[in-house]
């Protein structure tokens, strides 16, 4: 070894370079994935016991929510059971029409949708880009690619799948495309993340017809996400006189931050195209 | 002098600072209590750069700096290179750190663990794209906080040895 040990100026050349060269292979090559599950399983099992207090902490809040409030949430509840049931009647009413106008048409169904459910493991912080860490991976069929949604909207797609658990990259994370339309008009467009939780519709010619609170919903043209998932509102329209386009600023229907359980809709084998 | 009582049983109290820290680092953090949340790795590795420069250095500091960016999701050696200049900060400084009580301590270390954080901001911003806005500063605040909690534990820990140095 060295007779001598090296100042700290040289070690930290030293270490600097041994940086530089792992964000170049990782960002260039990629080839840093096998580091990545090994993290992965080293840190899951911690992720798992760390969890614990929270549910503990949230399991006592909730043991001691009112009487009252959960009264008025029950009552709100019926109601709002009332009108799905009605709904629910005539979207069944629609499925049999549907089913008959396809079989007419010789149309291929859609692939059946099989849900697998996960909970919020981990978030990290969301300065390059938005992820979240399930509690569920390739050992359940995941794969990468698959689009995750809650109860209000699409969450996002999933981006890395290790044994047990996978990475989501939400649908406001910078560079997150999704193809949607307007639902009021159906208008197709590309909404695209901007960070800050927040998204925008890109390149809407200035004449387009859009308000503030039309929602936009996934319009399935990529073969990725179903059609018809809620994405997100627009809440803001904006002209500019350098630009051709529209400025359009939405928030995301998804609770991104909020949801503790999502569902991962795992569709048939497709052929990717490359 | 407690320099042969802390070098007894060192490895097992710095192993277990830095366990604790990543545990820490696990748990589900969210929304605001995410944002501001101090790096509890940067912060023992810096003390134990600072307090046993023989046995935490530069590797200790690449490694766990690996382990935030795998955390994080971000590019591998983001993290890494930026904990790695905050050791070598440390280590410049380390003299003049040490005769600091723990409030003047920690506000020598604000410009350190900041340096840290626009080295994580610079790379990511060459190695992938721009960062979503400046609210990734706000965890220094944490961290200098932190920092200051230590130092204050630790002066009262070895307290008497510590004004009988002075």
């Amino acid at each position: 070894m060295f007779a001598r040990r090296l100042g700290p100026t040289a070690r930290l050349m030293i270490w600097l370079l041994a940086g530089l060269s792992c964000v170049v292979i990782d960002v260039r090559y990629q080839a840093l994935d096998g580091l990545r599950s090994g993290f992965s399983l080293l840190l899951q099992p911690v992720r798992e016991v760390m969890r614990v207090p929270t549910d503990i902490t949230a399991e006592l809040t909730g043991f001691f929510t009112r009487h009252r409030l959960l009264q008025k949430e029950r009552d709100a509840l019926l109601a709002e059971q009332a009108q799905l049931l009605v709904r629910v009647n005539n979207a069944s009413e629609l499925t049999r029409e549907n089913a008959e106008l396809r079989a007419l048409l010789r149309l291929r169904t859609r692939p059946g949708q099989q849900v697998v459910h996960a909970a919020l493991l981990y978030q990290g912080h969301d300065w390059f880009a938005q992820r979240i860490t399930l509690d569920q991976g390739g050992s359940a069929g995941l794969r990468t690619g698959l689009p995750v949604v809650d109860a209000y909207g699409l969450v996002g797609q999933v981006t890395q799948v290790y044994p047990g658990s996978s990475e989501v990259t939400l649908v406001s994370s910078p560079e997150q495309l999704t193809p949607v339309f307007v639902e009021r008009t159906g208008q197709r467009g590309l909404a695209a993340g901007s960070g800050h939780g927040q998204m925008e519709l890109r390149y809407m010619p200035a004449q387009t017809d859009l308000r503030p609170g039309d929602r936009l919903l996934t319009s399935g043209i990529d073969r990725v996400y179903p059609a018809g998932i809620p994405v997100a509102t627009v809440t803001r329209v904006s002209r500019s006189q350098s630009s051709p386009y529209l400025r359009v600023d939405c928030l995301p229907q998804a609770g991104l931050d909020r949801s503790r359980g999502v569902l991962v809709l795992i569709a048939e084998p497709q052929v990717t195209v490359r | 002098m407690n320099v042969s009582v802390q070098a007894a049983g060192s490895w097992r109290r710095i192993l277990g600072t830095l366990a604790l820290a990543v545990l820490l680092e696990q748990l589900p953090w969210s929304g605001w209590a995410l944002v501001v949340r101090p790096d509890f790795v940067l912060v023992g590795v810096l003390f134990w750069a600072l307090h046993q420069p023989a046995r935490i250095g530069f590797a200790t500091a690449f490694f766990l700096g690996l382990l935030a960016d795998f955390q994080d999701g971000a590019v591998f050696g983001q993290h890494a290179i930026a904990y790695v200049i905050g050791v070598y900060l440390v280590l410049y400084l380390r003299l003049r750190l040490l005769q600091f009580d723990p409030p003047r301590q920690a506000a020598q270390m604000f410009p350190i663990l900041l340096g840290v954080q626009l080295a994580v901001l610079l790379v990511g911003w060459l190695a992938v794209n721009p960062p979503a806005g400046l609210s990734m500063l706000i965890p220094v605040l944490g961290s200098t906080v932190l920092w200051y909690l230590v130092a204050l534990f630790v002066r009262l820990w070895h307290g008497r040895g510590a004004q009988n140095r002075a």
